[in-house]
């Protein structure tokens, strides 16, 4: 059977050169040189995913946009992503079009959110998607062109135009490309996708919408509750404090050990985490976060920072050696966007 | 010479949008606000409900909630706005 046409409009250029100078100026690019999108590298990524062009990847509602292979594939390869990691970059797309990461609002938002994507399982060791030092960048291809061909898509697919439908105030350099895996090799915990619902060999993608990591530190406590502590106090006034949705805690290497050297399981590591991170109403209010009069019984009125315990996602990732691991808020609400998780299908 | 592919939608020829027929004047019509539920959206709506009254001599208007301000409105109002309203003013108040 002959091959399924790309149905794509086509443009000539007299060399790559000419080609990357033109994909800057159709608005093609996020700032950064795109490789030029070829029929044959175009048809590569396809291949690597078993995918026709024409199938819908994700269908985003609101912009009543079709997302089909061949556009993911396009702007993979503009993003420099490997063919093997197209798979990746579907599972990611088909996540930001599921209704229960709700695209209009993280997409557009003033608030600015990244596409935080953690990788679990096999592929993120086939691919060698980076677990450990300089978590959050540079260094790892995987890592940077995957989040950037998802943005991509979000740009030329569905519209999501800086300044226009993405309206986000700062945005913040996570929306470049925002991808991380779970050190699964060394940490002593179920990873995320497990207990999310999936099974240890299958490879899952998670998308957050995210404000940028917010790095904390502790050289000084010699177990789980001194380290953790810390962490409760530097997350109790963050995002927007009021009615968040999801926090992400990526704990590092040192951290990680000394955390499981006293035996806490994540689990643990959430409720605690969770009962440290109340407000009064009394605080919301004196700095402004909260509308109206201090009213008496304020001062021991208390609101959580999320919803549950398990709005807080646990991951074990970044280098083996610092004192240092980070948070990072989600974006709006609860009722905004859910954290979601989709499997890599190969 | 080499041939690149657009990577973006590229929008259908005989796609289109079907738009309400609008009114040519206000006087007498029935005004659905619908608010994003953003603090304070509902105190700027009311405002615009109130000048479109005095100003422009709209019969009425009535305020519907979306379930939060980052999702379409819900299907339930929508309904209600198709059979009571015949002016429909949506936007953010932040």
């Amino acid at each position: 059977m002959a091959p399924a046409t790309l149905t794509s409009k086509r443009f000539t250029a007299h060399d790559e050169a000419d080609a990357i100078e033109q994909a800057f100026a159709k608005g093609w690019s996020d700032g950064l040189p795109v490789v030029p999108p070829t029929e044959a590298r175009v048809r590569a990524m396809l291949d690597a995913a078993r995918l026709q062009p024409g199938h819908q990847v994700a269908f985003i509602r609101d912009r009543a946009v079709a997302v089909t292979a061949e556009k993911v594939a396009i702007n993979a390869v503009m993003a420099g992503c490997r063919p093997e990691y197209m798979p990746v970059v579907v599972a990611a797309v088909e996540a930001i079009g599921d209704p229960r990461w709700s695209y209009h609002g993280p997409g557009t938002s003033t608030g600015g959110a990244g596409v935080l994507m953690i990788v679990n399982g096999p592929i993120a060791r086939e691919l060698d998607i980076n677990a450990g030092d300089n978590l959050f960048g540079p260094g790892w291809r995987s890592n940077l062109t995957i989040g950037r061909a998802v943005r991509l898509v979000m740009r030329n697919v569905i519209g999501s135009l800086p300044g226009l439908l993405d309206r986000g105030t700062l945005g913040h350099p996570g929306k470049l490309s925002y991808v991380i895996a779970e050190n699964e090799a060394e940490s002593p915990w179920a990873p995320l996708h497990v207990e999310r619902g999936f099974r240890p060999e299958q490879s899952v993608v998670t998308v957050i919408a995210s404000d940028a990591p917010h790095q904390f530190y502790n050289q000084l406590s010699p177990g789980a509750e001194g380290i953790l502590t810390t962490l409760a106090d530097d997350m109790r006034i963050s995002g927007t404090v009021m009615g968040q949705s999801t926090y992400v805690v990526v704990l590092a290497g040192e951290h990680m050990r000394t955390i499981a050297a006293s035996g806490w399981d994540k689990k643990r590591i959430r409720q605690f985490l969770f009962e440290k991170t109340h407000n009064s109403y009394a605080h919301l209010k004196r700095t402004q976060r909260m509308s109206g009069e201090i009213a008496p019984g304020d001062e021991q009125k208390m609101r959580p920072l999320v919803a549950s315990p398990d709005d807080i996602l646990v991951v074990a990732a970044g280098g083996r050696a610092g004192a240092f691991s980070c948070y990072i808020p989600g974006w709006g609400s609860a009722k905004s966007s859910q954290a979601t998780s989709k499997e890599v299908k190969r | 010479m080499i041939e690149i592919l657009d990577p973006t939608t590229e929008a259908a020829a005989a796609q289109s949008i079907a738009w309400a027929p609008r009114p040519t004047a206000l006087q007498g019509k029935r005004v659905a606000l619908i608010q994003n539920t953003k603090f304070n959206s509902d105190q700027l709506l009311r405002r615009i409900g109130d000048i479109l009254k005095a100003e422009y001599g709209v019969a009425e208007w009535k305020m519907y909630d979306k379930h939060n301000a980052s999702v379409p409105a819900h299907a339930e109002i929508i309904e209600e706005i198709k059979k009571s309203a015949d002016v429909m003013v949506a936007g953010i108040g932040d």
